[in-house]
């Protein structure tokens, strides 16, 4: 069987389905330490600009909104995410029209699961990534989250803080968005070492007051907190760090 | 800056008010300004009550000259008094924006010295939030009763949504309980409003005043009133003012009167009465079919559920024919569950195990749909009833709160809290 590794990016994996489409029995992946069994031929991918042009062309010709959606997708933490992504665009040439509402098709059940997961943690981290104020006005947020949505958070916060400078680092993936207020990139950042405008802390503890004030204690319900706000994106929010 | 103790004082005297959704309004940011609206509403952190922070809840004053009942903050009561400036309101809010602290600020207030200088007050505070400060952010402001409508207008130009508080579900229960707030100085405002809105939109205006349109809120079992008058002014309030919202809160005995019970109303009646709303906005359920006019809704049945046990002639419904209207009538079955079955039998034919990967819930609705002509649910009415109301002791238990799952995942949906 043949093995394509990407190298995670989503031309990468638009050359691999070009050359893996005719296969029978392939598996398309950018993880390295796949297992490998006695019939496996491993191909690296080379990106092909031309293949990638023409398989897109392809994809939005039948439905517009694939492209956009798989490159979602391909932020994943998901391990299968090339394979799931894979499968669904077979679907979608065999139904030659926009399968994404064929909610009862087990290759939209799976992509759709993935797609939501991002696109539910982009929505939820858009209410809980919290900037600090740098001494120089520029304003900082540390986050990690599950998958690598940095680059889908930029637009967000860049029409919001549009007069701002900020940097949104993702310190898991050690990259970062950084806008210098009138344009935005992202790239490698290790790490950050900041200092803190003399108002930070005072803003801080009036947030935590508030927190704790607001709170109505004859209705306990941590569950209900818990469920919508995991412990795991707990670290980086003041008013849960005593 | 402004100094803890006033916030606090000025956090809790403002938190018994439901309403925090910041969705329904689509605000752009403007040049050299700070912060834009998210029509779909953003949550910015849950406290351990479950509830979500999605604006800077607080009172610009609580020194009220009304002595309302039920309030913590009424005039005769014993509690801490503080009240803040325009600017520190402002200051407080754009900073904590800066951070992604809050999605914007929910302002209201006692009425000090008069409600004309109350409004007034509040006026300015928007005005100076959105005129010197710059910020485009969602703001929801409380309107003070027997304010003049002028300033009432000056104000809806300025923010998102606004809200008066019908505060009791009859004005016998008003006139008791805060005799200074009348009917009609809480629905001329309210219908004024709806007037204004209603110009813009007919004359295809660009939407200025309140373009997340209004919200009110009322207490729950402070007053004798039944769950069917309660849902009757509901729906009326929704049909006549335009509503985007009405809010329950179940009343808590945090102040002592002869004229109020001694006891809570419980979570559980609120809880049923929101349901009862969800099903009359977007399930397409008139309030005679949910309950009657001096009817309580039922404690083991949710409203659908006990609807449906009521009209079992009805059912079982074809899950590949049946029209979306009786989809949502069916136990179980939510409008996310509705909409992926009509979108996904325009592809291939619904079987039992199809719904099943779906992941539509049937522990409720098996008993009343057939997959393909095959009926999966329990054979007697005696057992579809007892199965229903053990699933509904679990879900009494597990799931009481203010927001209730199902409802959060239809505002993703709708975005329309």
């Amino acid at each position: 069987m043949k093995i394509y590794i990407t190298d995670g990016t989503s031309e990468s994996f638009f050359t691999a389905v070009f050359d893996a489409y005719p296969e029978k029995n392939c598996i398309i992946t950018s993880d390295k330490d796949i297992q490998l069994s006695l019939d496996s031929e491993v191909i690296n991918v080379a990106i092909d600009g031309e293949k990638t042009r023409r398989v897109t062309e392809k994809l939005t010709a039948l439905d517009c909104e694939a492209v956009k959606d798989i490159n979602k997708v391909l932020r994943s933490c998901d391990a299968l995410k090339e394979q799931t992504a894979f499968e669904y665009i077979k679907a979608l040439t065999r139904h030659k029209a926009p399968i994404k509402k064929a909610y009862n098709l087990p290759e939209v059940i799976e992509f759709n699961d993935v797609l939501y997961k991002i696109t539910g943690e982009v929505h939820r981290i858009k209410g809980l990534l919290r900037f600090m104020e740098s001494a120089d006005g520029t304003l900082y947020a540390p986050y990690s989250p599950d998958n690598d949505i940095t680059e889908l958070l930029m637009p967000h916060f860049v029409e919001r803080f549009k007069s701002e400078r900020f940097v949104i680092h993702d310190l898991k993936r050690k990259t970062a968005g950084m806008y210098n207020g009138r344009e935005w990139i992202t790239g490698y950042v290790g790490e950050a070492e900041i200092y803190l405008s003399e108002y930070e802390r005072a803003f801080e503890n009036l947030w935590k007051k508030y927190y704790k004030a607001v709170n109505i204690k004859e209705r306990p319900h941590e569950k209900q907190m818990k469920r919508s706000m995991p412990v795991r994106y707990w670290k980086f929010l003041p008013e849960k760090k005593d | 800056m402004l100094n803890a103790e006033t916030l606090e004082i000025l956090t809790e005297s403002a938190k018994y008010d439901v309403s925090c959704s910041s969705s329904g309004s689509k605000r752009r940011n403007s040049r050299g300004g700070i912060g834009n609206a998210a029509a779909e509403g953003i949550c910015h952190s849950f406290t351990p009550d479950g509830r979500c922070i999605s604006l800077l809840k607080i009172l610009m004053s609580n020194e009220c000259i009304y002595d309302c009942e039920y309030c913590p903050n009424r005039k005769s009561a014993d509690v801490r008094r503080a009240r803040i400036t325009p600017d520190e309101i402002c200051e407080l809010t754009v900073n904590f924006y800066k951070r992604n602290y809050i999605e914007g600020l929910f302002l209201s207030s006692a009425v000090c010295e008069s409600p004309n200088r109350t409004m007034e007050l509040l006026c300015e505070t928007v005005n100076r939030l959105r005129k010197v400060y710059h910020f485009n952010g969602y703001i929801h402001l409380k309107g003070i009763p027997h304010a003049d409508e002028e300033l009432i207008m000056k104000a809806a130009r300025l923010v998102d949504r606004m809200s008066y508080n019908i505060e009791l579900p009859s004005e016998k229960s008003l006139k008791l309980l805060a005799p200074q707030k009348t009917k009609q100085s809480l629905l001329l405002p309210m219908k004024s409003l709806k007037d204004a809105v209603d110009y813009e939109k007919f004359n295809n205006l660009r939407r200025k005043i309140i373009p997340a349109g209004q919200t009110t809120q009322m207490i729950i079992g402070a007053s004798p009133e039944s769950d069917g008058q309660i849902l009757k002014l509901t729906e009326a309030l929704y049909r006549n003012m335009d509503m985007r919202r009405v809010y329950y809160s179940s009343y808590v005995p945090v102040v002592q009167s002869s004229k109020l019970p001694t006891v809570g109303a419980g979570l559980l009646r609120e809880h049923r009465l929101y349901q009862a709303d969800w099903l009359i906005r977007f399930y397409g359920f008139n309030v005679n079919e949910i309950c009657e006019e001096n009817e309580n809704l039922s404690s083991e049945y949710d409203p659908k559920c006990a609807w449906a046990l009521k009209n079992m002639h009805l059912f079982p419904i074809e899950i590949n024919t049946a029209p979306l209207e009786m989809l949502l009538r069916v136990p179980g079955i939510g409008a996310k569950s509705a909409y992926k079955i009509i979108e996904a039998r325009k592809f291939s034919k619904i079987g039992f195990e199809n719904l099943l990967k779906m992941r539509i819930v049937l522990k409720r609705a098996k008993h009343f749909v057939t997959c393909g002509g095959k009926f999966y649910g329990a054979d007697s009415f005696a057992q579809v009833k007892y199965s229903l109301l053990i699933d509904g002791k679990n879900e009494v238990t597990q799931q009481i709160s203010m927001f209730s799952t199902p409802a959060a995942a239809l505002s993703a949906l709708t975005g329309e809290i």
